[in-house]
């Protein structure tokens, strides 16, 4: 009977303490796979005047969530989408993979692979997307920065005009 | 299974059973009076501060930003269920596999097993009761008298409020009497507005702020207890480092210490409480470490039970001897029956095109409420009591995330306002049942080789009927306030997510239909008290930690009274 009990005895190791720096790489991914998908994030949110999704680490954020938070089928479509995105890459440029074309060639390859794409592709290409805003959004830079985050001093003011600040 | 040896050493003064919001006060209590009080407590030690590990993190610093893995959320599909537990607060938790019981009927168990219990948990709501809650069961002819009436517990309130500290504005309502109130929070624009249209078309309608366990304007006897002005975080089920909240942890428990009175002793389950036949009394309890699974006898010459509404409910069902073959103090045959909860099934949602040039800012721990209105003064509908409920307003912002590229960036950084939304939930009433109930499982044994507890409860006609009029009546109140796209739902949700058991140790007059006596002491059983959920005769609407504090602190002075006369 003990033995059916032992498994959630203790923390698991997330809930202890992490940094950023701790996190490790996605068993999901191949080192290629992973490049494609931090190339994908980039030109989704790229590096403007403030930092873009690389910067964020957003593509690590990703492969965290897809891995660790979501179900076997979207790890699959994750896979298959990136595979997708690398075959027809080549396929439309002569031989380039998605990291080697330009910005421009980027977006116009995106906006195109959502156009036509499948359903399955289609899903990818939405997961990837909203992953990312999430990342950007909840990021140490967005939240301290863009939103104005303060962990203390908290308040409630309940009727501000609209007008004043932000 | 070893019985150590027990000696002297093992004697108290007083055993409290349990160190949450309920315990946490006999603690303080008993030893304010000097009595040598041993606090046992089945889980962890949680100090305050030390053992918040969550609780000074960004979202950010979260490996998963604050979601769930999907391991845990499989592994725990009951606790998955409950709002507050995240990726912050799962360490205060009870997991699913951990500790087993019966589910005769769907019921979602969520548990706190830790030194302050789910007094680090609690949505910290601190309604005060009325005569119209107390004389429900006897007005309605359900359950039994309650023994007591607001006048008996209303000084207890005011005690355990000012130590507590409470915010909230003195209303002026006869249903939800005022307390000892720090300042309120604040109410946001669209709130407000519904307050004034709910005054201005119902005469015995009335939306208030909510009562909460905050420090708004902290006051030297808060300072005393190391505890600061709420910060408005938001993130209070991590354990508030700023002791901005009430919880046994930042309260009452170090408090208790601070006499050098307590001897707290975590990682000890109770089995069961020890009765004398000769003395005709209880004289201790037998406790299982939680680590080395060996068994002590630890003694006292009073108990206070507060193991949490149902595991009080065990103790007691778990304590057989000669004298009471059906569990302590159980002459009546109550014992586990009459439980109830509060129906949290019901919500309502919708929009308001009204105050777009206004927004909130900051975050508030607190929202708006609006006490029970059906039934109060006499029966009017074609169902038996009420429901109070929440009610919350909020504008929410909107971006286009059309596209990708530097234009998505762009729009992701500028959001604009939405409308507001606003919505509230039900917090219905439940008849405790005579069927309605918990027993021992006659084979099932938890880890400890405790039976474990089979859980019996469920709504009724009564409950659904309340659901379809909550409904009805809030469509009815948006709709006279202007909101629109308004949307009913029935979560469908189980017993025990609400999170407000209670019962199956009721109070009431009569040793014969009920288990304890106006003074939560057990009739058949002077020197055991229960104070917590589990003494609840009927449920009220209200949120119920405030009543057990007050209740708690009552019964101990009674009991150290009784002690001084030679009668316990």
């Amino acid at each position: 009977m003990a033995a059916a009990f032992g498994g959630l005895l203790s923390l698991p190791s997330w809930a202890q303490h992490w940094t950023p720096e701790t996190v490790a790489g996605s068993p999901l991914l191949s080192a290629l796979e992973e490049s494609t998908l931090a190339d994908l994030a980039e030109t989704i949110i790229p590096e403007t005047d403030i930092p873009g999704a690389k910067s964020l680490g957003v593509p690590a954020y990703i492969q965290k969530i897809v891995n660790d938070c979501m179900d076997t089928k979207a790890q699959e479509t994750l896979k298959n989408g990136l595979y997708t995105v690398s075959d027809l890459a080549q396929k439309s440029s002569g031989g380039k993979t998605f990291s080697g074309m330009d910005t421009n060639q980027r977006l116009n390859f995106l906006n195109q692979l959502n156009a036509g794409a499948d359903e399955e592709t289609k899903d990818f290409f939405k997961l990837v997307k909203s992953l990312t805003i999430r990342g950007f959004t909840t990021s140490e830079y967005f939240q301290t920065n863009i939103n104005h985050y303060q962990l203390v001093p908290g308040f409630y003011h309940g009727c501000v005009p609209v007008s004043t600040g932000k | 299974m070893t019985i150590l040896e027990s000696t002297a050493a093992n004697q108290y003064d007083a055993i409290v059973v349990g160190s949450g919001i309920s315990g946490g006060w006999a603690a303080k209590e008993l030893t304010k009076h000097g009595l040598r009080t041993l606090v046992l407590e089945r889980g962890r030690d949680v100090k305050h501060v030390t053992d918040y590990p969550t609780g000074m993190m960004s979202p950010w610093e979260f490996e998963h930003r604050t979601q769930l893995p999907l391991e845990i959320k499989e592994a725990n599909p009951i606790v998955s269920k409950c709002y507050a537990f995240y990726e912050g607060s799962t360490h205060f938790f009870v997991k699913d596999a951990e500790h087993p019981y019966v589910q005769e009927k769907p019921f979602d168990w969520i548990r706190g097993y830790q030194v302050g219990g789910k007094s680090l948990l609690w949505a910290r709501q601190t309604q005060r009761w009325s005569d119209f809650d107390f004389e429900g069961p006897a007005r309605d002819g359900f359950a039994v008298d309650w023994p007591i009436r607001y006048a008996d517990i209303a000084p207890w309130y005011s005690y355990v409020e000012k130590f507590a500290g409470i915010s909230g504005n003195k209303d002026g309502l006869p249903n939800l009497p005022d307390g000892e109130f720090q300042k309120p929070h604040e109410m946001n624009c669209v709130e407000d507005y519904f307050q004034k249209q709910i005054a201005s078309k119902y005469k015995d309608r009335n939306v208030i702020q909510g009562r909460c366990a905050h420090l708004t304007e902290p006051k030297d006897i808060h300072f005393q207890q190391g505890r600061a002005q709420c910060q408005h975080r938001t993130i209070c089920e991590r354990g508030c480092p700023f002791g901005g909240y009430f919880s046994s942890n930042a309260s009452t428990i170090p408090w208790a210490a601070k006499t050098g009175k307590m001897t707290l002793r975590p990682h000890s389950v109770v089995h069961s409480i020890i009765y004398d036949e000769k003395k005709g009394k209880a004289t201790g309890v037998r406790v299982i470490d939680a680590n080395t699974k060996k068994m002590t006898e630890y003694y006292a010459r009073i108990i206070f039970v507060n193991a949490a509404a149902l595991n009080t409910n065990l103790v007691l069902l778990n304590s057989t001897s000669n004298r009471f073959p059906n569990g302590l103090g159980n002459d009546s045959g109550v014992l586990g029956k009459y439980v109830a909860f509060h129906n949290y099934r019901a919500t309502i949602s919708a929009e308001y095109d009204g105050f777009l040039d206004m927004k909130t800012e900051g975050r508030r721990p607190n929202s708006p409420y609006i006490p029970r209105f059906r039934n109060v003064h006499k029966q009017e509908t074609n169902f038996l009591r009420g429901y109070a409920a929440g009610f919350n307003a909020g504008r929410g912002t909107y971006t286009n995330q059309d596209g990708i590229g530097a234009d998505l960036k762009k729009n992701l950084m500028n959001p604009s306002w939405g409308g507001w939304h606003v919505g509230s939930h039900m917090m219905g009433e439940t008849i405790p049942k005579e069927n309605s109930t918990v027993q021992l499982d006659p084979n099932k044994k938890d880890p400890f080789g405790i039976p474990q507890l089979a859980i019996n409860m469920f709504y009724d006609d009564n409950d659904e009927k309340m659901i379809k009029d909550f409904h009805e009546q809030f469509t009815e109140m948006y709709t006279a306030a202007g909101f629109k796209n308004i949307r009913t739902r029935d979560s469908k949700q189980a017993p025990g997510l609400d999170i407000h058991e209670m019962g199956g140790v009721r109070m009431g007059k009569d040793p014969k239909t009920s288990m304890l006596n106006k003074w939560n002491q057990l009739h058949a059983c002077k020197n055991v008290f229960v104070t917590d959920g589990a003494s609840m005769t009927s449920t009220s609407t209200q949120n119920p930690s405030l009543t057990y504090m007050a209740l708690t602190a009552r019964a101990v002075d009674y009991a150290v009274k009784e002690m001084k006369k030679q009668n316990l």
